[in-house]
């Protein structure tokens, strides 16, 4: 009986976030297989350690936590190669984000983007797609999750400032991506 | 061409200006700095852009597949219950004495039961007895907390309050409606927040 409600209460949780954790993890990693298998590992994951998970935080905050930890590892796993306009996230001087940024159009758009614009739903998906993962989480889980700056940095163990700054360089590079679309 | 008050805005001033609380001076600047005003634009447009993306939904079955693969715990009781019944029937030594255990606590049971049968008048004597002494010492209770009360400085206030009706009923509305306050106050603190994501609970 207590099992039937434990499992009762699990579907439950599955039920309230597998729309949001899938629809980020398909967006950092943009492979729906590859984000259906990151969603399940992630729900497994959590679900199994429920017992080490703290009600003083939000739970939202612990699954995304383990969401995003897990399209991060695998992005790195898969040493994907990122387009930043800014350079790099670390880099403090102008000189420094120079130095390491990469030329806009450095990364043609390959057919397999094609496709998944189309699936994804147009010009903007594309460009969070050539944001550096960083950006991309943060930039998602901002504005598209609608989280709050400070859950965020929770989330994903960075300074509060770095996620804003993530956030707007972000913002930065869709906009310079975007830009073509207000000229047409 | 009349001069913008005040410099450019700052990434943090956009966000301000997105979430509707940019400050009075920038907010100036803004009117009248058409760069800015571009800029401003442009990013509303991003956030909005972003906020309409699509949900997006796993395949069906998705929950199933994640449970074929989740740890459901057995409650402590039950778990306590199944290693207790491993152990015993481990080996012939365990065995002998989980045996040893029931046969013990079997017969202390009939034991006790058959005393019970054949003493009823002992057991009659000492429940009464046992009723008594509880009486007594409730009594005592009430005696000792009532003179207690009685010696309290603000009894003969109490006392003079409740020989006035009119006062007497006064008093206690203002009582009952400082604990429907308070209550009213504890609900306010206790409630759960509003959910903040509508895609979560989606």
């Amino acid at each position: 009986m207590a099992r039937a409600g434990r499992e009762a209460a699990y579907r439950e949780l599955i039920r309230r976030y597998e729309r949001p954790i899938f629809a980020l993890l398909f967006r950092m990693v943009r492979d729906r297989e590859l984000a259906e298998d990151l969603s399940q590992e992630t729900f497994i994951k959590a679900l199994n350690a429920i017992e080490s998970y703290r009600p003083e935080f939000k739970f939202s905050s612990w699954i995304f936590k383990i969401a995003n930890n897990a399209a991060i590892d695998h992005l790195r796993r898969r040493e994907l190669d990122t387009l930043s306009l800014d350079g790099s996230p670390h880099a403090e001087t102008p000189e420094a984000m120079q130095a390491t940024a990469l030329q806009i159009g450095a990364r043609q758009e390959s057919p397999l983007d094609a496709v998944e614009a189309k699936e994804l739903g147009g010009a903007i998906e594309v460009a969070i797609g050539r944001l550096r993962p960083e950006y991309r989480a943060c930039i998602l889980l901002r504005h598209v999750e609608g989280r709050a700056y400070e859950e965020i940095a929770e989330m994903l163990d960075l300074p509060l400032g770095t996620v804003k700054t993530y956030i707007h360089r972000a913002r930065n590079e869709l906009r310079q991506a975007l830009a073509h679309l207000k000229e047409e | 061409m009349t001069p913008v008050p005040g410099p450019h805005l700052t990434p943090d001033d956009l966000d301000a200006w997105l979430s509707g609380a940019l400050a009075p001076a920038a907010q100036a600047h803004l009117a009248g700095c058409p760069a800015c005003q571009e800029r401003a634009d442009t990013e509303r447009e991003i956030v909005a852009m972003l906020g309409a993306l699509p949900l997006l939904s796993p395949p069906p079955g998705f929950a199933d597949r994640v449970m074929a693969r989740v740890r459901v715990p057995e409650p402590a009781a039950v778990g306590t219950l199944t290693l207790l019944r491993r152990r015993a029937f481990a080996t012939r030594r365990s065995m002998a004495i989980a045996a040893s255990v029931l046969v013990v606590l079997l017969g202390s049971m009939a034991g006790s039961v058959v005393w019970t049968l054949g003493h009823q008048d002992t057991l009659a004597a000492i429940g009464s007895w046992l009723t008594t002494q509880a009486g007594q010492a409730a009594w005592l209770g009430v005696r000792g907390v009532a003179s207690n009360v009685i010696e309290q400085p603000w009894f003969t206030g109490l006392r003079t309050l409740a020989a006035s009706p009119g006062r007497l009923g006064l008093a206690l509305a203002l009582t009952m409606l400082a604990y429907l306050g308070g209550i009213l106050a504890l609900r306010r603190l206790l409630a759960l927040p509003t959910q903040q994501v509508a895609h979560a609970s989606a």
